[in-house]
């Protein structure tokens, strides 16, 4: 690779290494994207490889750990002391780490630590960036290093391999454009060392990292990702000294064979996805595809059980194939419920239809349901005359007269009201359907463009509610005081509460209103709302005995929340809560995650974004609930593909694995 | 389960136009509503016998089922790619009903 391109050059860095810096490397250190902490150091052996290293290589090695010991800027020696100290701790340094191949992107310090690393454990490592971390670990690293340079000088110089030969050419390359980076990372450093604060770009996850966990790297030959086992050394590359993955160590075996590293790659997704595809599908759902598939030519469904018909309502509607025509497959006398996942295609005369052949419904669902007009609403009210539960997403054309129409006509039958993505839905409207429908136990609105403060009065009203559902209403125009006059007047009632988006309410919400009056709470959404800080939700949970406990909690993108709210949830609610999204919570430990140990009844979990997820925290969940079934764990970069899991479990997002669409 | 109750290895299902279909008891095994009516505690003649009679269900359905709970069990912990499992569209219906009522 580029690591060849070795020039002498002037400019001292950070970890004392010269040479020409690549475009990435530039933007790397620019950002101060830099390398994992150093691994811990097992006393293991040098694999035998190591001693076929050339002298050549031996002799570059060699140069560059005195380099690096030998040249450390005297403004970091205070620093190298204290980590010097440190390191003698039995705890292990953190381990985890995501890798870049080795490429023109390693940095300097990178290259320096590697060699040390190298040093020490003898076994070459891929040159790794992560993608967050912060100055004080960079210098951590660039210290230690030296200090171990010479500490291991004697031990790595008989077995020194190539790949360390192999990082200390890199080491020539990456200076001439970074004399001014330096002395701004120098000052970063003081900064960092004064206050301790951790920014978000650079965020140490040296608090949160995992111990002794497995580490990903990246195959030298096939760049394929793969990872190494806590504990294992990894086969080594001959030729440059890199790591290489189970596939190509395999091959390395046979003699003489060139690599090939496409289809090693593919033969190694090939296995993942069989890997995922062993679960065989059920023979109803065979069928239910192939119905599907050839829906156009059913006559009838016949007798099968509605189970099965919404299955395949919920198929055809995905595959766009629900129209006029086979709209009709799914209208009968006797049915009572009838969800149509999209509407799209049915035109209002079909819509109309489905009051002709279903007299009797007493739920209705329709959703995408843009064509249904006027004409086919007040039809609706007038001859639906069972109806009970409505829920429409994205009726574009109903007028608000037609609405006050409808809440009359279906007056106090009417228990659930669902209503999305409509711009005509008014104040009025709303008015008439708390007027007039008092029986109302579930109500649900969301995305109405002309939601806003006023709207919360007339809810105020409907003292029945079981479960309400606000959904992002117009921007800034939700005031806290309002909602909390709201939630104390019905809250006591309320198993479900949702407050999605409200981004600007602010804690009294939780303080004054959620944790006073609703006892009866169960389901819990507050998706999106930004001003919730963590000190309110810790109150809110903290000796929380009024209630319960939680089974449904969703703080997606609550992005304020750290460690403590956390805490206080899983020791409130921890024996409840079966489904838990905590997606974009990226202020959490691992400390705090670990606490989801407590959650024993918890069968979906929604981790992603959750930087500090890892093995550990996984396999402690895995153990502790035997009923988890969903783990979400996107862009969770520690878990590596030997993270935990059992059969029946379902875990979506993890980076080793490729992406297959029927988990989407 | 088989062994150790000292039960014959296969059961016969009768399908309601009289064809008789034997097949091994853990491929029957694979349906919830077989393994009930075999394993059940109380001496049905089903699990005393071995012999199920399935007045509803016609011999091409039960066919195909008995077809698919062998293609279950042999990709059952398969780590290569599991062939697709074709089902006629005519029967596709018929037999969504069979499975449904076999819990399969």
């Amino acid at each position: 690779m580029s690591r060849r391109n070795r020039s002498g050059n002037s400019t001292t860095f950070v970890n004392n290494v010269r040479g020409p810096t690549s475009a990435l490397t530039s933007f790397l250190n620019e950002r101060g994207i830099r390398r994992a902490n150093p691994a811990p150091r097992p006393a293991t052996p040098p694999p035998a490889v190591e001693d076929e290293s050339s002298q050549g290589d031996l002799e570059e090695e060699e140069e560059t750990s005195t380099a690096a010991s030998s040249s450390t800027p005297p403004s970091r020696s205070t620093r190298t002391a204290r980590l010097t100290r440190g390191r003698t701790l039995p705890t292990p340094t953190p381990t985890s780490r995501t890798t870049t191949t080795r490429s023109e992107s390693e940095s300097s310090s990178d290259d320096d630590d590697d060699d040390e690393e190298e040093e020490e454990r003898l076994i070459p490592i891929a040159v790794t960036v992560r993608s967050t971390r912060s100055v004080r670990t960079r210098a951590a690293i660039a210290s230690t290093s030296s200090s171990k340079a010479t500490a291991s000088s004697s031990k790595a110089a008989a077995s020194s391999s190539k790949a360390v030969a192999s990082s200390s050419k890199a080491a020539g390359p990456s200076k001439k454009r970074r004399k001014k980076d330096d002395s701004d990372d120098s000052e970063d450093e003081e900064f960092h060392d004064i206050t301790g604060y951790v920014s978000r770009s650079k965020f140490s996850h040296k608090g949160r990292m995992p111990q002794g966990s497995n580490r990903i790297e990246f195959c030298s030959r096939c760049r394929a990702r793969f990872t190494i086992k806590a504990g294992t050394s990894p086969a080594v590359d001959e030729d440059d000294g890199g790591l290489l993955c189970p596939t190509c160590a395999g091959e390395e075996s046979a003699p003489n064979v060139t690599p090939k590293p496409k289809p090693a790659k593919r033969a190694r997704r090939k296995q993942q996805k069989a890997d995922i595809e062993s679960q065989v599908p059920t023979l109803q759902d065979l069928c239910i595809q192939k119905i599907a598939s050839c829906i156009e030519d059913v006559e009838a469904f016949g007798d099968i059980s509605e189970i099965s018909m919404d299955k395949i309502c919920k198929i055809i509607s995905r595959n766009r194939s629900l129209n006029t025509d086979t709209v009709h497959l799914f209208l009968d006398t006797r049915h009572t419920d009838l969800s149509l996942y999209d509407c799209t295609d049915i035109t209002a005369d079909g819509l109309q239809n489905i009051a002709k052949f279903c007299p009797n419904l007493r739920s209705l669902k329709l959703k995408f349901c843009g064509r249904i007009n006027d004409t086919v609403m007040n039809y609706y009210a007038e001859h639906l005359t069972q109806l009970s539960s409505l829920s429409l997403i994205g009726p574009i054309l109903i007028t608000e007269a037609i609405y006050i129409k409808l809440f009359k006509t279906v007056g106090e039958r009417l228990e659930r009201f669902e209503l999305k993505h409509s711009a005509r839905f008014s104040l009025n409207a709303l008015k008439a359907l708390c007027e007039h429908c008092p029986n109302l136990t579930h109500l649900r609105l969301g995305d109405l463009n002309l939601m806003n403060d006023d709207w919360i009065e007339p809810i105020t009203g409907l003292t029945k509610l079981v479960s309400l559902r606000l959904r992002n209403p117009e921007r800034e125009r939700m005031t806290t005081e309002s909602l909390v006059k709201l939630i104390q007047t019905v809250g006591s009632g309320l198993v479900e509460l949702e407050l999605k988006g409200f981004v600007s309410v602010e804690d009294p919400v939780l303080l004054e209103a959620i944790r006073p009056s609703c006892v009866r709470l169960q389901r819990l959404n507050i998706l999106g709302c930004e001003e919730f800080t963590t000190e309110a939700v810790e109150t809110l949970f903290k000796d929380w005995s009024t209630n319960g406990g939680l089974t449904y909690l969703n703080l997606e993108n609550c992005v304020m929340l750290g460690d403590a709210a956390l805490e206080a949830i899983t020791a409130h609610s921890g024996a409840t809560l079966e489904d838990l999204n905590i997606k974009g919570l990226d202020e959490l430990t691992k400390e705090s995650l670990l606490t989801l140990a407590r959650c024993e009844n918890l069968g979906s979990l929604d981790a992603s974004w959750c930087r500090a997820m890892d093995d550990e925290v996984l396999e402690k969940l895995v153990e502790a609930a035997p009923k988890l079934a969903k783990v979400i764990v996107w862009g969770d970069h520690r878990l590596t593909e030997c993270c935990p899991s059992r059969k029946g479990m379902k875990v979506v997002g993890r980076e080793g694995d490729y992406i297959d669409l029927r988990f989407m | 389960m088989a062994a150790s109750t000292g039960e014959s290895e296969y059961v016969t299902l009768e399908s309601s136009d009289g064809f008789q279909f034997i097949v091994h008891r853990e491929a029957a095994m694979l349906s919830g509503t077989v393994r009930n009516m075999l394993s059940s505690a109380g001496q049905f003649t089903e699990s005393t016998e071995g012999v199920i009679h399935f007045r509803d269900i016609k011999a091409v359905i039960l066919e195909k089922v008995c077809k698919y709970w062998y293609y279950k069990a042999r990709h059952l912990n398969s780590v290569t790619e599991i062939p697709h499992f074709e089902i006629e569209p005519e029967y596709a219906l018929e037999t969504l009903m069979a499975a449904d009522f076999l819990d399969t």
